[in-house]
C-alpha cells in the first residue's frame, strides 16, 4: 500500500475563485449540465449552489454580517468528499462499489455501482448525488487515475493560494497544526483543526482548518457524523424483541383458541 | 442515541416505490408471519386462513422485487445486489442492512414460493392436483414445522430489516432512533392480519366465525403494539420528536396514522355492526400506507442541502 494521502484545506487563505471547481470539472470531465438543464443559480458569487453528480468539488461562500450591516465577514471553504477512514458511505454499500484505494481514499467503482442510494443515506455530509445522465452514484475520486501516475489532484494542483494543500496525511497533520499555532499566535484564538484527529469517522483524510463552528459551515459535529454500523445491533435487538412479543402472543392467543374450541365442542384435543 | 439533527445530508431520493415496497413486502411479511405461527401453533380450522396468506405472500413478494428493481438507478445491475459483479462470488457484509435485506428478501421469496406452490397443490390448481398429497405430507411433521419456523424467522426479517436499514445511517430522525425496525414490524403484522381479515370476509371463503375472529383479535393486539412502539419511538426522539414530527409527512404519525390508522379501526371493532370488520381492516390498511410515507418522508423537509440531479 502506496502512503496514506489527503487534502489539508487552510479556510483563512481561500479567495473563492473556484479554480478548484474549475479543474475538477475539467480533468475529470464533468459536464456543466444536469440531465440537460443548466443549473446555475446566479445567486451572490456562488453559482453551484452545493455538491452534485457533476460538482465534486464546491467553494461556499459564508456571509455573515452585523445586525447594523456595517460589518461583514466571508467565509470560504472549498467542500470535498472527506474520504473518511470510517467511511459511511463505504461501510453500507450493498455491492461493493465503494472501495478504498491503496492511496486510503474512497473510491467508486462506477461500472459495479447499480445506483441503490444506501451511500447517500449513509454519507454524513451530503457529498454523494446520483449522476442524471449515469444514473449511479457520483463524488470525488481524489483524482485516483493522478495519484496511480504520480500527479497531484487536480484541484489542489490548480489553487492559487495553496488553501488545498495535498500530500501525506502525516506530513499534512503537521503543516496544519504548525498554522494553527501561527494564527493562534497572531490573536486568532478561534482557529482549529475539524477532521485532522480521530473524533469524526476516525478522521478525515480531507481535513480543515476552520474560523467557526462546523455548523457555520454546514459541516456536521463529531456527534451527528456516526458509522451507521452503530446503531444495527441497537435496532436489530429491538426487532428481535418486537418479534419475539409477537411470537408468544400468537403462541399464547392460538393455544387459547384451540381450548375454547375443544371445550365447546368437546373435542378431545386439537389436531393438524 | 445521538439526539442531534444531522442536516448536512443529501436527499437519497427514496420516495414512492420506495413506500409501496415497504408497505407491500410489510404485509406480505405480516400475513405470513400470522399463517406460519398458525401452522406451528394453531389446528386444522386454521388452515383455510393461512391459505389465504400463503396465496397473497409470494406475489406481493415478487412485486417488492419489481419495485426495488425499478428503484435502481440501473435496474439491469440488481444483481449486483448478491453477486460480486467482478469476481462471480457471492456479495455479502453483514454489517450493511441493505445487504443482509437483499439475502433476506431473497430467503423470503423462497420460503413464500414453496408456501405458494404448496397451498397451489393441496388446492389443485394450475393442474398440480397430482403433488397435493405430497404437499400436504410436508406440510405436516417435522419437516413441515422447520419449514414454518424457518419461514416466520424469513417473515420477521422481512418485516422489519425496512426499518434498521433506515436507522443505520446519518439521515436526521432515521438515524436518531434504533426503534423504527419494531414499529415497522408491528405494523407489519397489524397490516397483514387486517389483508387476511379483509380476504376471509369479502370472499366468503368457508371459514369458521371463530377462526376469523381470533385473527381480528390477533389485529386489535398488533394495533396495541403498534401504538406502544409509536410511543416509544417519540419518546427515544426526545426533544427531536418536535422537529420529527412538526415536518409535514411527520405531522401525518399524530394527526392521521393514530387516530384514524390505529384507534378508530379498534374503536370499530369494539362498536361491531356489520363490516366492521372489514372497515377496520381498510383504516388498518391505509393508515399502515401512511405510517410508511411519513416514516420515509421526514427527514427531507429538514435537509439544508439543495439536491441536485438524480
Ligand atoms: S465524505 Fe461521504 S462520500 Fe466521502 S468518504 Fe466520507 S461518507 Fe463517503
Amino acid at each position: 500500500m502506496a502512503e496514506p494521502v489527503g487534502f489539508y484545506t487552510d479556510t483563512t487563505v481561500c479567495i473563492g475563485c473556484k479554480a478548484c471547481e474549475v479543474a475538477c470539472h475539467q480533468w475529470n470531465a464533468l459536464p456543466a449540465r444536469n440531465g440537460g438543464e443548466v443549473p446555475l443559480s446566479g445567486l451572490s458569487y456562488d453559482n453551484t449552489v452545493a455538491l452534485s453528480d457533476v460538482d465534486w468539488r464546491h467553494v461556499k461562500f459564508i456571509e455573515q454580517f452585523s445586525a447594523d450591516r456595517t460589518q461583514a465577514r466571508w467565509l470560504m471553504m472549498s467542500d470535498v468528499c472527506k474520504h473518511c477512514v470510517n467511511a459511511p458511505c463505504l461501510e453500507v454499500c450493498p455491492t461493493g462499489s465503494i472501495v478504498r484505494t491503496e492511496f486510503d481514499t474512497v473510491y467508486i467503482q462506477e461500472p459495479v455501482c447499480n445506483g441503490c442510494r444506501d451511500c447517500i443515506t449513509a454519507c454524513p455530509f451530503g457529498v454523494i448525488h446520483v449522476s442524471a445522465e449515469k444514473h449511479i452514484a457520483q463524488k470525488c475520486t481524489f483524482c485516483y487515475d493522478r495519484l496511480q501516475n504520480g500527479l497531484v489532484p487536480a484541484c489542489a494542483q490548480a489553487c492559487p493560494t495553496r488553501s488545498i494543500q495535498f500530500g501525506p496525511i502525516a506530513e499534512l497533520k503537521q503543516r496544519a497544526l504548525d498554522r494553527v499555532g501561527q494564527l493562534h499566535g497572531q490573536g486568532a484564538s478561534e482557529a482549529y483543526l475539524y477532521g485532522a484527529d480521530t473524533k469524526i469517522l476516525g478522521g478525515l483524510n480531507a481535513f480543515y482548518l476552520l474560523m467557526d463552528p462546523p455548523e457555520t459551515y454546514g459541516l456536521p459535529t463529531a456527534v451527528q457524523a456516526q458509522v451507521p454500523s452503530r446503531s444495527v445491533w441497537p435496532a436489530s435487538v429491538k426487532a428481535i424483541a418486537a418479534s419475539l412479543v409477537i411470537a408468544f402472543g400468537a403462541f399464547v392467543s392460538f393455544g387459547r383458541r384451540k381450548r375454547a374450541v375443544a371445550m365447546t365442542e368437546g373435542r378431545g384435543g386439537p389436531s393438524r | 442515541m445521538n439526539l442531534e439533527l444531522n442536516t448536512s445530508v443529501a436527499d437519497p431520493q427514496w420516495h414512492g416505490l420506495i413506500v409501496w415496497y415497504f408497505f407491500l413486502g410489510g404485509i406480505a411479511a405480516g400475513a405470513y408471519v400470522m399463517a406460519a405461527l398458525a401452522d406451528l401453533f394453531g389446528d386444522i380450522d386454521d388452515r383455510p386462513g393461512v391459505r389465504v396468506a400463503y396465496y397473497i405472500a409470494f406475489p406481493l413478494v415478487g412485486v417488492c422485487g419489481l419495485l426495488l428493481t425499478i428503484d435502481l438507478g440501473r435496474p439491469e445491475r440488481f444483481w449486483h445486489m448478491l453477486i460480486q459483479s467482478n469476481t462471480g462470488w457471492p456479495m455479502f457484509k453483514w454489517w450493511s442492512p441493505m445487504s443482509v435485506g437483499s439475502w433476506g428478501l431473497s430467503a423470503f421469496g423462497l420460503f413464500s414460493f414453496a408456501s405458494f406452490a404448496g397451498v397451489l397443490a393441496e388446492d389443485g390448481w394450475l393442474g398440480l392436483k397430482r403433488f397435493s398429497p405430497l404437499a400436504s405430507r410436508l406440510r405436516t411433521g417435522l419437516a413441515g414445522r422447520l419449514f414454518a419456523l424457518g419461514g416466520a424467522l424469513s417473515a420477521f426479517f422481512l418485516g422489519s430489516y425496512t426499518g434498521v436499514l433506515l436507522t443505520a445511517g446519518n439521515q436526521p430522525v432515521w438515524s436518531n432512533t434504533t426503534w423504527i425496525g419494531a414499529l415497522f414490524l408491528a405494523s407489519a403484522a397489524s397490516t397483514g392480519i387486517a389483508t387476511m381479515v379483509l380476504l376471509d370476509r369479502s370472499l366468503k371463503l368457508n371459514i369458521k366465525e371463530s377462526v376469523i375472529e381470533h385473527l381480528e383479535q390477533l389485529d386489535s393486539w398488533a394495533i396495541v403494539l403498534e401504538l406502544v412502539m409509536l410511543a416509544i419511538m417519540a419518546i427515544s426522539l426526545g426533544h427531536l420528536s418536535r422537529s420529527a414530527f412538526g415536518t409535514w409527512p411527520g405531522l401525518l404519525i399524530p394527526a392521521f396514522v393514530v387516530p384514524v390508522g390505529l384507534i378508530f379501526p379498534l374503536l370499530v371493532k369494539r362498536w361491531g355492526g356489520t363490516r366492521a370488520a372489514e372497515t377496520a381492516s381498510i383504516f388498518v390498511l391505509v393508515g399502515g400506507f401512511v405510517l410508511r410515507s411519513a416514516v420515509v418522508g421526514m427527514p427531507f423537509p429538514l435537509l439544508s442541502l439543495t439536491t441536485v440531479g438524480r
